[in-house]
């Protein structure tokens, strides 16, 4: 299909303003509908031309930084895929999500303003037509606002210019921000501006590594770097920028601290996408970016990439292990599983990589799971504290047990996609250091092989004992009137739970396109 | 090898021995929303056609005929998937089909009223599915599915009844054993069964690996074929390590020292679980695996491969656990508790037959001996589980304490548990118990490995002790008074009666196999060694120094037995059974007193009491020094120095460097233009140099 990536690309961005007007027009419902159908309509676009296994599109820009295209390949295919699904999906489960934010921010809001005046003698009726006004207004800002971060995901992993890649890489920073900025948890705006500072930061030094590829290539297309030579002393420093900027995106260790507030503050539909789908794009990047163009700068960072992704592992999995909050746990556990990608991507063989990129898919499908998880209790049950909850098993079982295969997938249970991600990954670190045994590096990397199975463990004694205190034992006696919640958001919890153990099961789905890029990539 | 016409029956039916409990396990929550009942006819209709298709399998089994069906799987790989059902597959997919199938039907009388009871049934046929996917399975990673699946099935099991209600928990309440809780729930019970066998599955995977990345395949008949694998590995000093880390994963799921703590508190789970656990699934799988898998090393170890290590740390950790488990099954109250210490400990007898096998070169001998010993195992210890949960239900505590006298009014259960009771003590010549332990102290005893002694001290040390356990069990529930609990009972109008019959016949069945395959279990033990030496050495080309029998002759009695063993193991009986009797049945001696005469077994009985602190010190280094330390670097790492000192601190550097750049904003036009003049004359400059 002619001009297939352009569409799923643009199409968000410039009906953005109608979702706005629909919303305001027609309400929350229609305009999640509309959101739901662009989406889903974009994905089957992106899925009917991943079908082909390679597909390009190319597109005149300004002369100064090359060509504007748009490429599906081994690479990107399961990284669009997972960001557009999860896009489509959220956008259902965002309408019941965000109506109920939008009456509590409402309601605030009227509390304060009637607590000023002091006259409160308005009419219920007028209240009523007040809020129903309140909501369509901010559903129309709020799903124009998702559709342009979604598109500016899907932008940055079809990117075949690093200029591109950039704009790309800041436009999805915008709606982000403002969707925290308006509608998060706690003091959202001074955690929004967290957000914007790091993320913002990381993308200067990213920035700083392109230009310094770029201008000694004399251009910012993929096609150019790939095939130049660029000075051994420029480039490590580039590649070095470029990692670091891509860290801080990945929430990789000491860059992690930005993500739990974020994460925990911004509302859950979007913490549902901020969590697998942006922050993984981080590792997207290091794969197009340093493993694939940078092979040899690749090479000399590979032990330090995997010790870098043992630490963010162990230690986001440990500070999972403290938290109260259950999107602060998860949002943790989002950094332990970023280090895994990290240590993945730093086993420098087909399949640890291949592992890592399946790592993004399977913690896509699995955080997913367990984000709607936490917003089906903040509106069901009005408590995140875990403290708090307990033995909701009973009184919600499809959550529970589409949170509990989010757990497993997260953990890496077959017959989940978590156990394909994980077995791929791990085998692909202990197969680099039997290979080179001869080397000091083999001994670090049996060690660092050894610790990583460790954090498996400790992912598992964090996720399971986060599942005992929020579904099972005694249930507390004010929660006896909790209910389970709408289709909106259960059905696309079973659509994504029936999924992940799809892939779990026939891993292939995604294999296949990946194990052939990577084979490439490693002249394997 | 020629399919045989006539007894060869097609892939499919391996194939639809492990698909089918997975079927039902999907459609039993759409059947259980229309009808709870249904769900329970579905349970049982697949269990048993399960059974069915597995017993087709038999006479090719017989006529060592193997079925070996292959699909492609991971294609990007090179990973196949497929069905092995070779004679050790077959006779173990029977085992575990038809008791798994009597649990099911006993448990529709026990779950009987439960209101979880679709989830009860969805997670039963997810057990028994996953525990035949690793019997069939032909290679490494499928079967590694079934493992992760009977740990997943036991976890939501263990912790079936979630709500933590304390009539549901295993200890008692209140007793602290170096300052920590003894005392579990079920959903904490779960998560330590969980996380504890998956501590062993993270070492079979490490070991699968090492063999995939030589081998580059994880099929069992592949590995067979190729060994240059093993050279190779063994030049690099990886294969013993390897081999030892796929005992790892058995060590976990069969609950091995030093593993074997969470087996006790998996017994808050209903009691139907416990038998599966015990008897078919779950324990068995890590048998299984070595079974599996031991014939390979054996052939490399024939072939002159140095795997002696890997065989002294199987018998050793069978024979440590045996002993370990079984001191401890003398002296708990929890009847359960006592069956699930003496699964443990029997458990260890079968790894120390597999294992000797290896040392002695003999391997048919331990071979025979372990396996023989599993199926016998299963048959006694599922009935005894069902009785002890018909026990549970009647009188509705755990406690050995709170029941007694109950041999007049439960006289089936009482019957039938003294049956498999004395198939676990190993009666004399008619239980299935005698021949398969007997077989194992002579494996043992005739390996002539430097260890052969020591190993046969403690198989004979922990024999009496499992007689003296047993008699000990059906003495607390059957003889001597009734307990206060039971006289409360009466006096409160319920009726002490006996189970239902969905119940006792499940666990009549088997008790009756114990005695009654224990009459022929000479002929049943050489039928099974002529199978495996055939097996042995058609598959693995494993030829046996002798073949005990030839085909189509008489046996002798006591033919082939070895008189020190046969010594040994009647001394065992007669000295455990008689202890057990004075102090239990007889009643001459109060056990009680008689621990508390002197210091030594008074404190004897305290650390045997206390688990010899194993459970507690797992907790302490496992467990609560963890958590300390996370949560220091919680409070002064991630706290303190990355959020007050990079975050805050970089917040406040924005905060005040926008004040400095602030005072720049004037607001008078004339600085901003002479600022605008000199960026200029600055960029000019520049480009000019």
């Amino acid at each position: 299909m002619e001009f297939a990536l352009l569409q799923a690309v643009f199409l968000p961005l410039l009906l953005a303003p109608v979702a706005y007007v629909i919303g305001r027009k027609f309400g929350p419902t229609a305009a999640t509908w509309f959101t739901f159908g662009l989406l889903l309509y974009c994905t089957f676009l992106i899925i009917d031309v991943a079908l082909s296994g390679h597909y390009e599109e190319h597109y005149t820009w300004t002369k100064l930084f090359g060509e504007f295209g748009f490429k599906l390949d081994g690479l990107a295919i399961p990284f669009a895929v997972i960001i557009y699904v999860l896009s489509a999906i959220l956008a259902l489960y965002s309408q019941p999500y965000m109506i109920h934010k939008f009456k509590e921010f409402y309601e605030e809001h009227a509390h304060s303003h009637s607590s000023e005046s002091g006259t409160g003698q308005s009419t219920a009726l007028v209240e009523s037509t007040a809020l129903t006004t309140y909501v369509n207004n901010k559903s129309g800002l709020y799903f124009a606002l998702y559709l342009v971060f979604a598109m500016g995901m899907l932008g940055t992993v079809l990117a075949t210019n690093l200029i591109e890649f950039y704009i790309f890489f800041e436009i999805m920073l915008i709606p982000a921000f403002f969707l925290v900025a308006f509608w998060g948890d706690g003091p959202r705006r001074r955690i929004s501006l967290m957000f914007f500072f790091w993320t913002h930061a990381g993308a200067v030094v990213l920035l700083l590594g392109f230009l310094t590829i770029g201008l000694n290539v004399g251009s910012f297309d993929f096609t150019a770097i790939q095939e130049s030579k660029i000075p051994s002393n420029v480039v490590m420093l580039a590649a070095v920028a470029i990692v670091i900027g891509l860290g801080v995106k990945l929430a990789a260790f000491i860059f992690h601290i930005w993500l739990p507030y974020v994460h925990g503050a911004a509302p859950t539909p979007i913490s549902a996408l901020l969590s697998p789908a942006m922050i993984g794009i981080g590792a997207y990047g290091i794969f197009r970016l340093i493993v694939e163009f940078l092979p040899g700068q690749y090479a000399e960072m590979a032990l330090w990439l995997h010790i870098w992704g043992l630490a963010t592992m162990i230690y986001g999995g440990a500070m999972a292990l403290m938290q109260d909050d259950l999107k602060r746990l998860l949002a943790y556990s989002s950094v332990s599983q970023m280090g895994y990608i990290l240590f993945g991507i730093g086993s420098y063989s087909t399949l640890g990589l291949a592992g890592a990129e399946m790592m993004y898919v399977t913690h896509g499908l699995g955080k997913a799971l367990l984000f709607m998880t936490a917003g089906i209790l903040i509106v069901q049950v009005g408590s995140r504290s875990i403290s708090k909850l307990g033995g909701l098993a009973g009184k919600m079982p499809i959550t529970a047990v589409c949170g509990v295969i989010g757990a497993l997938t997260i953990i890496g249970v077959p017959p989940t996609s978590g156990f394909m991600g994980e077995w791929t990954l791990f085998y692909g670190a202990l197969e680099t250091a039997i290979k080179d045994h001869a080397t000091t590096g083999s001994i670090v990397r049996m060690v660092t092989f050894g610790l990583g199975l460790v954090a498996t463990v400790l992912t598992m004694s964090y996720m399971l004992w986060m599942l005992k205190r929020v579904f099972f034992g005694k249930l507390p006696e004010n929660l006896s009137h909790v209910k389970e919640a709408s289709w909106y958001m259960t059905a696309p919890m079973m659509v994504l739970a029936g999924f992940t153990i799809v892939v779990g099961i026939y891993p292939d789905i995604f294999f296949n396109n990946i194990i052939p890029y990577m084979k490439g990539v490693l002249g394997a | 090898m020629e399919p045989l016409s006539g007894i060869a029956v097609s892939g499919t039916n391996a194939w639809a021995v492990w698909i089918l409990p997975f079927v039902a396990a999907l459609i039993i929550p759409a059947v259980g929303k229309a009808s709870k009942r249904a769900a329970g006819w579905v349970a049982v209709a697949l269990a048993l056609a399960s059974a069915l298709y597995a017993a087709t399998m038999i006479p090719g089994a017989l006529a060592s005929h193997e079925i070996h069906d292959q699909v492609n799987w991971i294609s990007s790989i090179g990973i196949k998937a497929g069905v092995l059902a070779d004679p050790l597959a077959v006779i173990m997919a029977n085992v575990v089909g038809w008791i798994s199938f009597l649990i099911i039907v006993y448990s529709t009388g026990y779950m009987k009223g439960d209101k979880d009871i679709v989830r009860f049934w969805f997670w039963m046929m997810f057990f028994i599915g996953s525990m035949q996917l690793i019997v069939l399975s032909d290679n490494l990673l499928m079967m590694f599915f079934g493992w992760e699946g009977v740990g997943l099935a036991s976890y939501a099991l263990i912790g079936f009844w979630y709500r933590d209600k304390a009539k549901d928990h295993v200890g008692i309440e209140g007793k602290k054993v170096l300052g920590l809780m003894e005392y579990y729930s079920p959903t904490h019970a779960g998560i330590k069964a969980f996380i504890m066998t998956k501590v062993g599955d993270i070492m079979m995977l490490s070991g699968m690996f090492l063999i995939f990345a030589f081998a580059g395949t994880f099929g069992f008949r592949e590995l067979m074929h190729d060994t240059a694998w093993a050279t190779s590995m063994q030049a690099q000093g990886l294969l013993v390590p390897a081999a030892i880390l796929l005992f790892g994963g058995a060590i976990g799921k069969s609950a091995q020292f030093p593993l074997n703590e969470w087996l006790l508190e998996a017994m808050t789970g209903p009691t139907s679980v416990s038998a599966l656990i015990h008897a078919a699934t779950m324990v068995k799988a890590g048998v299984f695996l070595v079974a599996r898998l031991g014939p390979l090393f054996f052939a490399l170890a024939a072939a002159g491969f140095a795997l002696d290590q890997f065989f002294t740390v199987i018998a050793w950790v069978g024979a440590i656990t045996a002993l370990l488990l079984a001191t401890q099954g003398m002296v708990n109250s929890e009847i359960k508790k006592v069956l699930a210490y003496s699964t443990g400990s029997q458990i260890g007898y079968m790894m120390m037959a597999l294992g000797i096998a290896g040392l002695s070169r003999q391997f048919v001998d331990g071979y025979t001996a372990g396996f023989f010993h599993l199926i016998s195992h299963a048959m006694f210890k599922a009935s005894l589980f069902m009785a002890a949960g018909s026990l549970l239900h009647v009188v509705g505590s755990r406690f050995m304490t709170d029941m007694g006298g109950l041999r007049k009014h439960m006289k089936k259960t009482y019957a039938f548990m003294w049956a498999a009771g004395l198939g676990l003590m190993g009666a004399p010549f008619i239980t299935t118990g005698f021949w398969s332990k007997d077989a194992i102290f002579a494996a043992v005893y005739e390996s002539g490995s430097q260890w052969a002694i020591p190993l046969f001290a403690i198989a004979v040390l922990t024999a009496v002790i499992t007689a003296f356990y047993t008699v000990r069990m059906i003495g607390m529930v059957f003889f001597g008074d009734k307990s206060k609990h039971l006289e409360h009972m009466e006096k409160e109008g319920h009726h002490i009666h006996e189970a239902p019959m969905s119940m006792w016949v499940p666990y009549g069945i088997l008790a009756a196999l114990t005695i009654g395959i224990g009459v022929i279990g000479l002929t049943a033990e050489h039928g099974i060694r002529e199978l495996f030496t055939e097996y042995l050495a058609n598959t693995f080309h494993i030829e046996s120094a002798h073949i005990a029998v030839e085909q189509g002759m008489t046996i002798p009695f006591l033919e082939g037995i070895n008189p020190v063993a046969l010594g040994a193991s009647l001394a065992a009986f007669t000295i455990g059974g008689g202890l057990g009797y004075i102090f239990y049945i007889g009643r001459f001696v109060d056990p009680v007193k008689f621990v508390n005469s002197n210091i030594f077994f008074y404190s004897l009985h305290k650390v045997i009491l206390n688990r010899w602190y194993l459970n507690a010190m797992v907790y302490w280094c496992f467990v609560v020094a963890p958590l300390w330390i996370v949560r220091g670097v919680w409070r002064y790492f991630e706290k303190t120095v990355i959020d007050t000192g990079i975050n805050m601190g970089l917040e406040r550097a924005v905060g005040w460097s926008a004040k400095v750049v602030q005072k720049t904003q004037t607001g008078i036009t004339q600085s901003y233009l002479y600022v605008f003049g000199a960026g200029i004359l600055f960029v000019v400059l520049f480009l000019f140099i």
